[in-house]
């Protein structure tokens, strides 16, 4: 008969340093993983649950029916909420696009070993590093019909301004919004697409050159598919920001006029913080997650379809 | 310094958590201490809105604080910011402060809540309030709701207006009166605003008037003063019971009010479409408009070029005011608005912040902000009667007695309902208002969608049919109630 073997402290011990050993990359990965699904998982349950009830501050401090698929229907239903819709799309679409083709074309200009490109460089950033409600201000004064900057410039080239100004017409005021999301974020692409192309190995374009390829195709064949990662993350972050465009139609336009320039971002603060209608802001951010996501995978299963990432 | 958590031991584990959480405990007692310590029994906070009021309210608190022996700890905020933060605050049933600015269209929504306290009790205790000195209308506009008093008027405001003297002497206009009559109509304020059209002045050309176009609130806050004064009602029956919020937007008088306020834009620079509250001031101040009207704090405001500047401006010494004009045969009815300071029930020094709201609305502190000279003198949002008939008063805003007239005709629970889920239907009457202006849509038409809108988003807030009880709110009934607690 055998006694009962009892392990002593000192034989446990290894065991234990074992365990934490093993372990310690989740142990330290931990409180971010927890940290991010506090800030982002809970929120989003949160806004779901509350979309699918009838909950507005200024009726009642708590919800007051459960009302299924309600809010959602009104959501998509309001004229103004359709409207905020696409000119949410045309603005980050066309926001991206062209803010990707001015980057890249100011970022190869960059690379040329001209005079005064140290400078060049350091003011570029300058406008990226503005909070967007300074530049809303900014600009509110740039296209004053009352001898703002932008509309001089535009009547000095004989260009037609219109007489409620360039915010105050329905045709010129989200192409004035576009303008200022431009003039601020082109230079990120600029900084960005410069650093990528500054990796690109100079022998390769050197072999290119003793090939005799043109400007055009070195551009097309060589630099861009070296730079296209760089290029595909940052598209898609410029498109998921301008997506929430608030600020500047806050400060220019407050959506107007009617609702040629109102966006999501515009809607679900005055859903939220003017109506304090929580259930509909819900609903409107649950339709907004949804569509911006949609459209971001779609776009990354597209972009890295044949590579890993 | 390097920690190997592998190789400690369990006892020396425990000693080590012992000892961190004893330190965390002490540390965070330390840097959070209970709120009644840290601010003292002597303290007050104040969250108020960056109005006009504030600056001279701001420059009068240390005379608070040697009267009382109570610190203030003033913070001012932006209105959207404002409200924002005070109703984040009462949903998490806390509150940074102990006095708050009060808009009058969240009053009834903060009483109903419970986020406020009824100053009723406070002011039935009180002999020296004077509760009697307050004009009833503006008491009753904004700051009772269902027999409560639940707030308390720093700055008052009525509607009234402001036009050149020089500009109309100079083109033999004749000058619109300052006390409200029969003759003075809003279709004789168009035909005055004519013949200023297409005029030139000291080589400046002219703009007969100025309207705010910016949706929702500028707008609507200027337009409902004309669709009030044509007699226009938003719902079917409020604040008289039986409460019936069916929208009531296709009436005749609605109709009419759009088609004036479209003619008032023709008459306008066109950028007003994108104006907002001072932007119209501003405009005014510039010295290229005739004549406008807008809430009397830029009976004051107008003095400065741009918004609190202190510059003087160009119209300084050369404007006037007047009253209101009318429709025909409707009787006339003044929008009012203005701040108001309640006490948050969650805060733990109501008495304190009683005391504040009592000095800062008294007779003798007022008066204070009045002769405050900075920045050309501007605090005139009266809401006691007394300072109307106060001759040091008058003698820096000369304009006073027809500011008078205007709070007396005063009714602000008709021409902006403060009813819960308000600025849900002022978003939708300001953006169609604002489509209007630009837009080639007829009036009716636009007016019968957003009446169904109206209807859509109040039967979404349990509005239609109302589920609360009603209560027959009258500017008698106020008056009853200014007596009973006066005489408490």
């Amino acid at each position: 008969m055998h006694a009962p073997t009892i392990r002593s402290p000192q034989a446990l011990a290894p065991v234990r340093r074992g365990f934490v050993r093993r372990n310690l990359p989740y142990f330290l990965i931990a409180p971010s993983v927890i940290m991010l699904l506090a800030l982002i998982a809970y929120p989003l349950l949160f806004a779901l649950k509350s979309s699918f009830y009838f909950w507005n501050l200024q009726v009642g401090p708590q919800p007051l029916a459960f009302v299924g698929f309600d809010n959602y229907v009104e959501a998509l239903n309001a004229f103004d909420f359709r409207a905020a819709l696409t000119n949410t799309l045309i603005l980050s679409i066309l926001g991206t696009a062209i803010e990707f083709s001015l980057g890249l074309a100011i970022a190869l200009v960059l690379l040329k070993a001209l005079a005064g490109m140290n400078v060049v460089r350091a003011l570029l950033i300058l406008p990226t590093t503005i909070a967007p409600i300074v530049v809303g201000f900014l600009f509110r004064y740039l296209y004053d019909p009352g001898g703002g900057l932008v509309t001089w410039v535009l009547q000095s080239l004989l260009l037609p301004v219109p007489a409620e100004g360039i915010l105050g017409s329905p045709s010129t005021a989200l192409a004035a919004i576009l303008f200022v999301d431009i003039w601020q974020w082109t230079p990120f692409f600029a900084i960005v697409l410069y650093a990528s192309l500054l990796a690109v190995p100079d022998e390769i374009i050197e072999a290119a050159r003793l090939d005799r390829a043109s400007a055009w195709t070195i551009l097309m064949r060589i630099k861009l598919p070296l730079i296209r990662r760089t290029a595909i993350i940052i598209v898609m972050l410029r498109f998921m920001q301008i997506f929430n465009t608030f600020d500047t139609v806050l400060v220019l336009t407050r959506g107007g006029p009617g609702t040629s320039t109102r966006t999501l971002g515009y809607s679900l603060y005055e859903q939220g913080l003017v109506n304090f209608n929580v259930g509909l802001v819900s609903a409107q951010t649950w339709i907004a997650v949804l569509i911006v996501n949609i459209i971001v995978v779609l776009y990354v299963f597209f972009a890295f379809r044949n590579e890993e990432w | 310094m390097i920690f190997d958590i592998g190789n400690m031991s369990r006892r020396n584990m425990l000693k080590s958590a012992s000892v961190a959480t004893l330190l965390a405990s002490s540390a965070s007692s330390l840097l959070t201490p209970k709120r009644a310590s840290a601010q003292g029994a002597t303290t007050v906070r104040v969250l108020s809105v960056e109005d006009p009021f504030f600056f001279s309210m701001k420059a009068m608190i240390p005379e608070f604080e040697r009267e009382t022996g109570i610190k203030v700890e003033l913070e001012s905020l932006s209105y959207d910011a404002l409200q924002t933060r005070l109703v984040s605050a009462f949903v998490a049933k806390t509150s940074d402060a102990d006095v708050i600015a009060v808009d009058q269209m969240w009053l009834g929504q903060y009483l109903d809540n419970g986020w406020i306290i009824s100053l009723n009790d406070y002011i039935a205790k009180d002999k020296d309030i004077d509760l009697a000195d307050f004009i009833p209308e503006v008491l009753y506009s904004s700051n009772m709701w269902r027999g409560q008093i639940g707030t308390l008027p720093v700055a008052a405001y009525a509607q009234g207006v402001m036009y050149r003297k020089d500009i109309f002497a100079s083109f033999g206009i004749a000058e619109p009166p300052t006390k409200a009559s029969e003759d003075w109509t809003w279709t004789k304020y168009v035909e005055t605003l004519k013949a200023l059209e297409g005029k030139s002045f000291n080589g400046k050309a002219l703009f007969p008037t100025v309207v705010c176009g910016s949706q929702p609130s500028p707008i609507t806050h200027m337009f409902t003063q004309l669709s009030a004064s044509h007699g226009a009602s938003w719902f079917k029956s409020f604040p008289g019971a039986p409460w019936d919020f069916s929208p009531q937007l296709t009436g005749p008088a609605w109709a009419k009010s759009v088609e004036v306020y479209r003619q008032l834009y023709k008459l306008s620079p066109p950028e007003a479409i994108n104006y907002v509250w001072f932007d119209a001031g501003t405009r005014f101040a510039k010295g290229d408009i005739g004549m406008f009207y807008w809430w009397t704090p830029y009976f004051y405001l107008v003095k400065n070029l741009g918004y609190m500047t202190g510059k003087k401006s160009d119209v300084m010494d050369k404007y006037a005011t007047a009253a209101l004009p009318k429709a025909k045969g409707v009787a006339q009815t003044v929008s009012l608005g203005g701040w108001s300071l309640g006490v948050p029930s969650s805060s733990d020094r109501q008495d304190n912040g009683y005391a504040f709201i009592k000095w800062a609305t008294s007779k003798a502190t007022q008066k204070k902000m009045a002769q405050w000279p900075d920045l050309n003198f501007q605090f005139s949002d009266f809401a006691r009667k007394s300072l109307y008939e106060d001759a040091d008063v008058k003698a820096i805003y000369p304009y006073l007695d027809v500011q008078y007239d205007m709070m007396k005709q005063g009714n602000g629970k008709i021409t902006r309902p403060p009813v819960p889920g308000y600025t849900a239907v002022e978003s939708v009457l300001g953006l169609t208002l604002n489509q209007l202006l630009t837009g080639s849509e007829d009036p009716k038409t636009a007016l019968v969608r957003t009446n169904n809108l109206f209807e859509s988003i109040l039967k979404g807030n349990l509005m239609i049919p109302y589920q609360k009880e009603s209560y027959t709110d009258t500017l008698d009934g106020a008056k009853d109630l200014i007596g009973k607690l006066g005489k408490a």
